[in-house]
């Protein structure tokens, strides 16, 4: 504790409580101590005025992390709104575009993203921006943009890097395009046996080919049977053989119209009608095939996903 | 120099006041936070924002903002019970009636019914004369003639305001009972009648054809096939009869479905008449 003591040679003595040591401050240097009294104390004020963003920050983050994503897009736009400075904007508008992802608010998400790009302070920090910005892409199926997207990300000489990452978001976007083949590739130039790579390559080779179904059927109802129809194929089977015995037996019988008539009208309608069926029931059970794949990749694959 | 000496002294203390602790949920603070978000676009935050504040600044441009959001959420009904809380004697009063009459126009589609009119001022009452005029297009009947009706719409919107009225009043309607009857008569007409000329003379030319094959396998004593062919003719004079009666009410359908969609998408261009509100300058 320091306490006055007596005036000194035109100021003021001061010393401690013990006497251990004691000072004398002339008068005219008094207002200077003032001064940079105040100094600290504005100073210390600024101090407590970042503890109540970074307070902020911190509530916006909390709800974030409860999954309270309504509440915490309204936080972080607060926090946004009243901070001009950069120490929050990166993470701030990253974690709002997260949260409108986790609404499928889609076009808001990639709003925040881009503008957190634009407050990143590193490389990475552009990386994960734009890899956002790459699987909301994919989310939403413009998988188009995603593609032009990774291209340019590798074509970027900073991001050298990164090409595990970049071949790992291609594959994903390829699985969104439905493109199964080119997705086990891309998973590949990772890993030769990457997981992915491998359930994309088992994926491909279960699918059907819906022109070899077509093909098939100029056999009426092989089709169907490739597709495993069976049932389908044989009624198609069936159809086929009386339209084509009355057209035959009308054509034999030298009723040329009768047979013209019932050829045209009914044995070419079944027949092209057993065509476009096998086609549509391999577009139908790769559809059934593929939605069960993502099913699968949604509820049991650990890995990052978009 | 003795002057300069206390402005570098007050530097600090202006400093110190202007660097105070920050509340961010102060009232006006949460109002220039939820004024922000309206701008934006975010409705919903904002009208949430606004409702935090609203019993303690009393403001009845927030309670106008409230029901305009919950309007252009969609939550018409929402913004409508926000009527009441609307002060009368409030300058946004009338903007709030306007208002209601939109969310109503869009809740209820009939013909508006309105026992006391607030003090409009010119504009105002021209958006409430034409928001008046287009509720009769709901009415079962014309309540006024189409050259009466046209006169409160500006000259640029009367093409597309007569076209509605038609539509409405005199709607093209095919009759379904007579579809059924001329392809009773003659297979395919009714289905020409109903506009679709393609259907029409396929199933003109197929009922024939089975027809035909049906006498002629008969007249060359082929019984089963000619029983086969009289089997499929009866199925598509019968079902060319149905398809006839269900395609002039497609048809009909159809005519509702755009005077619906047409009305709806010229009220939306014209913003239901009303003023463009501008809190964002």
């Amino acid at each position: 504790m320091i306490k006055v003591l007596e005036i000194c040679y035109k100021g003021i003595r001061f010393s401690s409580l013990k006497n251990h040591f004691q000072f004398c401050i002339p008068y005219t240097f008094i207002p200077l101590y003032l001064y940079t009294l105040l100094l600290i104390i504005s100073s210390s004020a600024e101090i407590h005025s970042q503890t109540e963003i970074e307070e902020q920050f911190n509530y916006a983050k909390k709800l974030y992390d409860e999954e309270k994503y309504f509440d915490a897009v309204t936080e972080f736009k607060r926090l946004l709104f009243f901070y001009d400075g950069d120490i929050y904007s990166y993470e701030s508008n990253l974690l709002t575009g997260l949260s409108y992802k986790k609404g499928a608010k889609f076009s808001e998400a990639i709003q925040h993203f881009a503008l957190a790009e634009l407050n990143s302070k590193n490389i990475d920090e552009v990386f994960i921006a734009r890899l956002e910005i790459i699987k909301v892409n994919i989310l939403r199926r413009t998988t188009g943009r995603a593609l032009a997207l990774l291209d340019s990300l590798q074509n970027d000489s900073k991001f050298t890097g990164k090409a595990d990452e970049i071949n790992y978001w291609r594959g994903w976007v390829y699985i969104f395009s439905d493109d199964w083949e080119n997705a086990s590739l891309s998973f590949s130039a990772i890993q030769a046996n990457h997981q992915l790579a491998v359930f994309c390559d088992s994926l491909d080779n279960d699918l059907y080919s819906a022109q070899l179904a077509k093909a098939l059927s100029i056999i009426p109802g092989a089709g169907q049977f490739y597709t495993g129809e069976y049932v389908s194929g044989l009624i198609s089977i069936g159809w086929n053989v009386l339209w084509g015995y009355l057209t035959i037996n009308a054509f034999m019988e030298d009723r040329v119209f009768d047979g013209l008539m019932v050829g045209t009208l009914l044995w070419w309608r079944f027949y092209s009608g057993n065509i476009q069926n096998a086609e549509k029931f391999a577009i139908e059970k790769n559809l059934e095939k593929t939605n069960s794949a993502l099913r699968y990749l949604q509820n049991y694959y650990q890995d990052s996903k978009p | 120099m003795r002057k300069i000496i206390p402005i570098f002294f007050l530097i600090p203390i202006f400093a110190l006041s202007q660097s105070t602790s920050f509340d961010f949920h102060t009232p006006e603070n949460v109002k220039k936070f939820a004024d922000h978000l309206f701008c934006e676009g975010d409705y919903l935050r904002a009208i949430e924002q606004y409702e935090l504040i609203n019993q303690n600044l009393d403001n009845d441009t927030i309670e106008f903002k409230v029901m305009l959001g919950y309007s252009e959420l969609g939550l018409y009904s929402k913004s409508n019970e926000l009527i009441e809380s609307c002060n009368y004697e409030s300058v946004f009063y009338p903007d709030c009636y306007l208002l209601s009459l939109k969310n109503e126009l869009i809740l209820e589609k009939h013909e508006f019914e309105y026992p006391s009119i607030p003090s409009f001022d010119s504009s105002q009452w021209k958006s409430f004369g034409r928001l008046f005029a287009i509720s009769m297009l709901y009415s079962d009947e014309p309540v006024v003639s189409k050259e009466e009706f046209f006169l409160i719409f500006e000259k640029d919107e009367q093409s597309a305001v007569s076209l509605l009225y038609d539509y409405r009043f005199e709607p093209p309607y095919k009759s379904p009972a007579l579809a059924g009857i001329l392809s009773a008569i003659i297979p395919g007409s009714g289905k020409m009648y109903a506009g679709e000329w393609g259907d029409g003379i396929t199933a003109l030319v197929v009922t024939s054809l089975f027809a035909f094959l049906a006498y002629d396998n008969f007249h060359a004593d082929h019984t089963t096939r000619a029983w086969i062919f009289t089997g499929l003719g009866a199925f598509f004079y019968a079902g060319n009869i149905y398809g006839s009666v269900a395609s002039a009410q497609i048809f009909n359908a159809r005519i509702d479905f755009e005077f619906n969609n047409g009305l709806e998408l010229f009220l939306k261009q014209q913003n239901y008449f009303l003023p463009q509100y501008d809190f964002c300058e």
